[in-house]
């Protein structure tokens, strides 16, 4: 009899999924979402997720990407390994999913972008801000965030708008990042004029910076403003040691020091100007951003890749939009990549003509007394973005 | 000349560090026989005592104490816990174990904690330089000398002055002989890794002192510096994980120092060439453990 009441009840689930199914499908964007939730991806992609999942929330309250397509959000842990991000893609690409996004670096968003790019699946890397990863992968692939050359553009022009004339660089070959937006600040800075006084180059996670200072200490003439993208926890140890030994040489960061730590150093980072993809200016759509996560969570966010991974429900729903509905690969991708002046989170996004790297707004902070204050907001001129290489 | 002193007050302060952190690990080693790659993770642990210990308003320097009483505790715990079980397992058993500690560690820490940076407010008294001559060095590397040196002669006092000590030195060179005679392992072993876990609390400080802030994975560095000392000092051997730890960080601070430009980026490969060509010539270590000595 139980067996039986089964067997009718299998039957009637399966009758009303097919009965079910195709309109159901209609309405549903199926959205993937592999990154690195454990391992040394986590501080990076568990806040784009966090985004991610903040504004699917707010979108499928108001009826789904245009008022009418909910999302149905899957995402996987790919444990911060290139070869897992690969099987994950193909693992979500065979789950039909509408779009996917990949993890916040290059490697693994490659990986994972060669998979759904060739099953023709409109793909994003949530933060990796290589400016090649599009152009590497192909014509599905795009960035989110603010791309290395871009912040290299804004603070050379702010370097030289300051009146520095010399400027030194200590870079990283260990990443792209760490490596790369130096040296699209070391052409934009010289080809404005500038000259570097020289180029040093520490390793990430040394720690002890105590020797490169020595060196920097030996200068002559002094150099007129350092320039680095060292992050946690070789920017804090740097400018420590730096600040130590005596040296008051004005310094330029970007996005990856933009954190609680930075803050908390007190003297030492006082004055530190760095980049990063929006400042909370009053009635801004960031301000309220953070002041609907607040509401909705009773803590603000951790980092901006919150706000970022958000943007990309925004661009979603602009992209659903330009393509009237249409939820195929072909018309997604094209729809994004004809995207204009999208209101995001951290300011207005545009794709049209920037080969999938996205034209975001770019903001130039001063730590000062422990906060950050705002420089200034800018859209640098294409011109000045050096070309991705 | 000046420059020369300079980078080896550095090369001393960054040496002291990983001697504590070397230590830690040959400490544990000589009486188990396991390498312990969690040990990263009790620095992780005390750099959480200190954030919490601060949130919850304790002082700066009571904070310090629970980061390291944090660690002692999860030494101990990792001890009773994982360790115990597989005491009389091989050394791959051993060394799988204490990976797969270590992982499980750093991923709660993701989960429960933050995956995210959490910043360590160091008070500013610490941020400056103290001039000694015509020399500066940095505050924070002048009490990475003095720590790293009373943290020695402390466990040089302890280890020949207490009779836990001695038994625990005895342990440390042949283990079964030092049980016939009446030296109670656990009690041995659960030392040791309170000892380590000391030490790694200690170093951690240091450690968190230059970086400002704390996050789940910030132990996996040091261990693999600690673990290169400890090969170059000798498995097993005390003084010659002290030893270790100092000529690596002579060695890579005077690289960084004084090798051309050209070659810098080359210069983890050249020191751990440095490393490989000293173990050729000692295979044991610099000062292996005495065994089979009559």
């Amino acid at each position: 009899m139980f067996r039986k009441s089964l067997n009718l009840g299998v039957a009637t689930l399966g009758l009303a999924m097919m009965l079910g199914g195709p309109a159901h499908a209609e309405e549903t964007f199926k959205l993937g979402f592999l990154g690195g939730l454990t391992g040394y991806l986590a501080p990076y992609d568990q806040p784009s997720l966090d985004g991610l999942t903040f504004g699917v929330d707010e979108i499928n309250k108001a009826g789904g990407l245009q008022g009418k397509y909910k999302i149905e959000l899957v995402s996987r842990d790919m444990r911060s390994e290139t070869a897992e991000s690969a099987v994950i893609a193909q693992e979500l690409a065979g789950a039909g999913v509408n779009f996917l996004v990949v993890p916040c670096d290059v490697d693994p968003a490659v990986a994972a972008g060669q998979i759904s790019a060739a099953a023709g699946i409109p793909t994003m890397s949530s933060c990796a801000s290589t400016p090649t990863l599009p152009g590497i992968v192909g014509e599905y692939m795009f960035s989110n965030y603010t791309a290395d050359n871009l912040q290299a553009a804004a603070l050379g022009d702010y370097a030289m708008k300051q009146g520095y004339k010399n400027a030194f660089v200590m870079l990283s070959k260990d990443t792209p990042y760490t490596q790369k937006l130096p040296e699209y600040f070391v052409e934009v800075f010289k080809k404005k004029g500038g000259s570097i006084a020289g180029i040093i180059e520490y390793k990430m996670g040394q720690q002890d910076f105590a020797a490169e200072v020595t060196k920097i200490k030996g200068l002559s003439p002094a150099p007129d403003v350092i320039m680095t993208s060292a992050y946690e926890p070789d920017f804090p140890a740097f400018i420590k040691a730096l600040r130590a030994a005596g040296i008051t040489t004005p310094v330029l960061g970007s996005d990856g020091i933009d954190s609680p730590t930075t803050l908390a150093l007190g003297d030492v980072a006082e004055g530190v100007v760095f980049t990063n993809a929006g400042f909370a200016t009053e009635g801004s759509a960031l301000a309220k951003f953070f002041a609907d996560y607040k509401a909705a969570k009773g803590k603000e966010p951790e980092t901006l890749y919150v706000a970022t991974g958000y943007d990309i429900v925004k661009v979603l729903d602009a992209a659903v939009g330009a393509s009237q509905g249409k939820l195929d690969g072909k018309s997604l991708r094209d729809a994004v990549d004809g995207l204009e002046n999208v209101a995001v989170a951290t300011g207005t996004m545009t794709y049209k003509g920037m080969n999938r790297v996205p034209l975001r707004t770019v903001a130039l902070n001063k730590v000062t007394g422990g906060a950050r204050a705002l420089v200034e907001l800018v859209t640098p001129a294409a011109a000045d973005v050096p070309a991705a290489q | 000349m000046d420059i020369v002193l300079q980078q080896l007050l550095n090369a001393v302060a960054l040496g002291g560090t990983y001697a504590l952190l070397a230590l830690g690990l040959a400490i544990v080693f000589s009486v188990m026989g396991l390498i312990n790659f969690a040990h990263g993770e009790l620095m992780t642990a005390t750099g959480y005592g200190i954030f919490f210990g601060i949130a919850a308003g304790f002082p700066f320097i009571l904070s310090l104490g629970m980061g390291v009483g944090l660690a002692v505790v999860l030494a101990l715990s990792m001890e009773r816990v994982a360790f115990r079980p597989i005491r009389r397992a091989s050394p791959t058993i051993m060394l799988l174990t204490s990976f797969a500690v270590s992982t499980i560690l750093h991923t709660l820490m993701q989960n429960l904690i933050s995956a995210r940076p959490k910043p360590i407010p160091i008070p500013d008294m610490l941020a400056g330089a103290v001039t000694i001559g015509a020399h500066q060095i940095g505050t924070i590397q002048v009490l990475s000398i003095v720590i790293a040196a009373v943290s020695l002669i402390g466990l040089t006092l302890f280890f020949r002055a207490t009779l836990l000590g001695i038994g625990m030195r005895a342990a440390a060179e042949d283990f079964d002989v030092a049980r016939l005679m009446g030296l109670n392992a656990n009690r041995v072993i659960a030392v040791a890794f309170a000892i380590s876990g000391v030490l790694a609390g200690i170093a951690g400080i240091l450690w968190l002192f230059q970086r400002g802030s704390v996050d789940p994975l910030m132990g996996f560095v040091p261990v693999l510096k600690a673990f290169i000392a400890v090969v170059l000092g000798g498995m097993g051997s005390l003084v010659g994980a002290v030893a270790g730890g100092f000529i690596l960080g002579v060695v890579e601070v005077l690289l960084r120092a004084f090798l051309p430009d050209a070659l810098i980026s080359y210069r983890d490969a050249i020191s751990l060439s440095i490393v490989i060509a000293i173990l050729y010539f000692y295979p044991d270590g610099i000062i292996p453990r005495r065994e089979n000595i009559r």
